[in-house]
């Protein structure tokens, strides 16, 4: 790996740090704003362990600050189906989020079988298959064959949506 | 309690047509994702778990059990036919199995993981039936400072001794106890981190923190970091073994199975340990030591044993005393909770027919497994040239059903999201997912002991210290927390054997 | 002028091999061995590993013939990846080795072969292994 990477990789661990500082930060301020007269049955009251939690993240935040600025690096995990040799694939991830949101949007409006379907197909699509009708169909099936489980398997009424009447 | 009988019980519940299917089903599952690249049995059981909500407990867990055995055969199999070892437990394994695969021995190399894992088991789970009972007799005598002590012991024996970052393991448990503060205060009723959202007052849904966390992020992670280059599977016939291979391998089965069961029952043993140890001794112990690192029998047989009697292992303290020391046990203890049932020493009493059912399902699905796993490897190994894009997009689409279904709640889906993308994060930086489910499973349950705690002693700190089972258990914990100092004392002497070690244990044991 | 093979590591794909090094031999043309994988599954037994590629090298160079190995990984299937081969290099010819289909396996699977015989825009040798 070149010096840029590394470097780059290192300012970006920063952010992790960061991220448990603000959660620290966070935990300690939600917890503050709580308001408990003290009990006697309840002596540690609700705030303590907000208090300890806070303390933690907002000392591993600083630690891991130190460690990410000497040099020290997470070690990036590995897996059967994981080459990391190349660095973060974005064109497939970023597209594979975008059909994860577009189906939190359509869920509620346009029912299970039309979101959950987009859901697959797109996923499907980001990932890298050219078989567009082929994956449309298994989609859809998915999709119907998922709300009827649910529906009649589970007693578990997925919303139909738009194509309320028709199912 | 007579163990016999109770087992015997268990045995009933467990042969009825029902729940036999299940079984069928969850060893089925259980070896398909064992040989699924990106997939594991604690993902798994996570992508059920809201499935399952409808069925009868003890046939949900009937299917569990299998799932979490399965995975361990299945496991087995791609590290012997791939060399690719997705599990952290299946890591040593490879070492010596893939060497005999390449070397035309991987029928033999297969049978002696799949016996080896069914003996290992089945003596495990023996172990289990005995000890379990023996744990929780102990356990109900001890009182809110011990649990809290044992409680705390288990956390910070998970975060510092597995993984490769003792800081990084803090900070992810430290991100999961923040999660599991998130709702009301069960004691005064306060609501905490909810900032206004009454979506979040009920706290957040430990089926969604686990799919979020062991599905969408894994899915997301090996999206960004697919492997380019095809492998190839070593193509090998039925599975079956010489007498001399018979006769260099049971030694190393129950030697592996001695070591996989104690550490696997310690709270932060896991699997990897004892894999470890077993290839070392069998290295030491062979009669045949030219053969080592060029693919000896004694090299899969013992540490496949040892992988599958901590399995076995792993479920006492999960059934004994609650407590989770694995991705897949956490998980199972997730699914406890959302059945309504307490998990803790009270199980054995208050749900004895389930949990002896349990634990004979898991003696029939380990026989399952054998005559699953030994004249079906080849087809399993098929499984392995099933297109990524499906497998990927399935895992999110069952994702995002499951954790929708729970509430039927599109806000679900976004805390999914959010989650979800915390684990990309953390799998990224190396910050070991396994802490923070522990974080937040056990986060609330501490919170409980330590008010209790203080409660009785009116708000004295001594009161931590009244039962002598709580010194002991601190004493333990302040070991751990030098550790690394003796460690670096010790190091010095060892330094050729540290490599072989996974990188960041602690978080793989969930990813196939 | 290029001679196209579609190398696939089994009998087929080795016969095939075997017949291009006599083509290119007897009418000394660059060889331009293709191995592609769609690259969707973890595994794909069709794609040479390295030590095969190796090999291949050997026997080509030991052969004294001019050859170029590609090994694609972009998500076609084979046939676009030999055709795509043939178009770009102009080649004057594409080997490729048959494989035995039943007529069910053919209708289900579709034939790379066939569709190289039908596209192709310069000759194609088909071979069977031995």
């Amino acid at each position: 790996m070149s010096s840029i990477a590394t470097g780059l990789k290192g300012r970006a661990e920063l952010g992790v740090a960061l991220l448990l500082g603000a959660v620290g930060v966070l935990v300690f301020l939600d917890a503050n704003g709580l308001v408990t007269p003290y009990s006697q049955s309840d002596p540690v009251g609700p705030k303590t362990v907000p208090f300890i939690v806070s303390g933690l993240l907002i000392i591993c935040a600083i630690l891991l600050a130190i460690n990410v600025l000497r040099g020290g690096k997470g070690e990036v995990e590995g897996g059967e189906d994981v080459d990391l040799a190349h660095p973060a694939d974005w064109k497939t991830v970023l597209p594979l989020a975008g059909a994860f949101i577009l189906n939190i949007l359509l869920i509620d409006w346009a029912g299970w079988v039309i979101s959950g379907t987009v859901l697959f197909w797109g996923s499907v699509l980001a990932l890298g298959s050219r078989h567009y009708i082929r994956d449309g169909l298994i989609s859809v099936a998915l999709a119907l064959l998922t709300f009827y489980g649910f529906y009649l398997g589970l007693g578990i009424a997925l919303p139909a949506g738009l194509l309320e009447g028709i199912l | 309690m007579d163990v016999w009988s109770s087992l015997m019980d268990g045995f009933a519940t467990a042969l009825t047509p029902m729940n036999l299917l299940f079984a069928v089903i969850g060893v089925l599952l259980g070896t398909a994702v064992g040989v699924l690249p990106g997939l594991g049995p604690a993902m798994t059981v996570a992508l059920l778990l809201p499935v399952t909500a409808a069925l009868e407990p003890t046939s949900a867990f009937i299917m569990f059990a299998g799932i979490y055995y399965g995975g361990m055969f299945g496991g087995s199999t791609t590290s012997i036919l791939l060399n690719t070892p997705g599990e952290s437990s299946s890591v040593v394994t490879a070492i010596e199995g893939n060497k005999m695969a390449k070397a035309g021995r991987a029928a033999q190399a297969l049978a002696t993981a799949a016996i080896g894992s069914f003996i290992a088991g089945t003596i495990g789970t023996a172990l289990l039936a005995v000890f379990a009972p023996l744990v929780v007799q102990f356990a109900v005598s001890l009182g809110a400072p011990s649990y809290f002590a044992i409680m705390i012991l288990a956390l910070l024996a998970v975060t510092a001794v597995l993984g490769s970052s003792r800081l990084r393991g803090f900070a992810s448990l430290a991100l999961g106890l923040a999660i599991g503060l998130v709702g009301i205060d069960s004691v005064t009723g306060q609501r905490r981190l909810t900032f206004g959202q009454p979506l979040l007052v009920d706290g957040l849904d430990i089926v969604v923190v686990a799919v979020a966390i062991f599905a969408v992020g894994e899915a997301l992670w090996v999206a960004a970091h697919l492997r380019r280059t095809p492998l190839h599977v070593i193509p090998v016939g039925r599975p079956w073994m010489g007498k001399k291979d018979w006769a260099r391998s049971w030694k190393p089965w129950l030697r592996g199975t001695a070591f996989g069961f104690p550490f696997g029952a310690l709270p932060a043993g896991g699997a990897e340990i004892p894999t470890f140890l077993s290839y070392v001794t069998e290295k030491r112990l062979t009669k045949h030591p030219e053969e080592f690192g060029k693919g000896a029998i004694e090299g899969v047989a013992g540490p496949e044993a040892a992988n599958n009697a901590a399995a076995a292992g792993t479920l006492t303290p999960m059934l004994a005393l609650g407590l989770p020391t694995n991705a897949t046990a956490a998980v199972m203890l997730a699914a406890f909770t959302s059945y309504g049932i307490q998990p803790g020493p009270q199980l054995f009493s208050s749900q004895g027919p389930l949990v002896w059912a349990l634990i004979a399902s898991l003696f029939i699905g380990n026989f399952l497994l054998l005559l699953i796993n030994l004249p079906l490897a080849p087809v399993w190994a098929k499984l392995l040239q099933l297109p990524r894009p499906y497998l990927y997009a399935g895992i999110l689409f069952f994702a995002t059903l499951g954790a929708y279904s729970v509430n039927l709640q599109a806000f679900d889906l976004v805390i999914l999201l959010v989650l979800g993308a915390l684990g990309f994060m953390m799998r990224r930086f190396g910050l070991p997912v396994l802490p923070l489910i522990l974080g937040v499973i056990l986060g609330p349950r501490i919170e409980g002991q330590l008010r209790k705690t203080l409660q009785l002693s009116a708000g004295d700190p001594a009161g931590l210290f009244s039962e002598p089972v709580a010194i002991v258990v601190y004493i333990i914990v302040a070991i751990i927390l030098v550790w690394p100092l003796i460690f670096k004392l010790i190091r010095p002497n060892r330094p050729a054997k540290t490599p072989l070690l996974p990188a960041n244990s602690g978080a793989a044991d969930y990813s196939d | 002028m290029t001679i196209v093979v579609g190398y696939v590591p089994t009998p087929e794909g080795e016969a095939a091999l075997t017949q291009a090094i006599a083509e290119a031999k007897k009418s000394n043309d660059t060889l331009l061995v293709i191995n592609s994988s769609k690259g969707d599954a973890l595994v794909d037994n069709r794609y040479a590993q390295e030590p095969d590629i190796q090999s291949i090298e050997e026997r080509l160079a030991d052969q004294g013939i001019q050859h170029i190995i590609k090994q694609p990984v972009r998500g076609h299937d084979a046939a676009a990846e030999v055709l795509d081969a043939a178009d770009d290099n102009d080649a004057a010819l594409i080997v490729i080795g048959l494989r035995r289909r039943s007529p069910v396996g053919k209708l289900i699977m579709g034939s790379v072969s066939q569709r190289i015989l039908l596209e192709a825009d310069c000759p194609v040798l088909a071979v069977k292994a031995e």
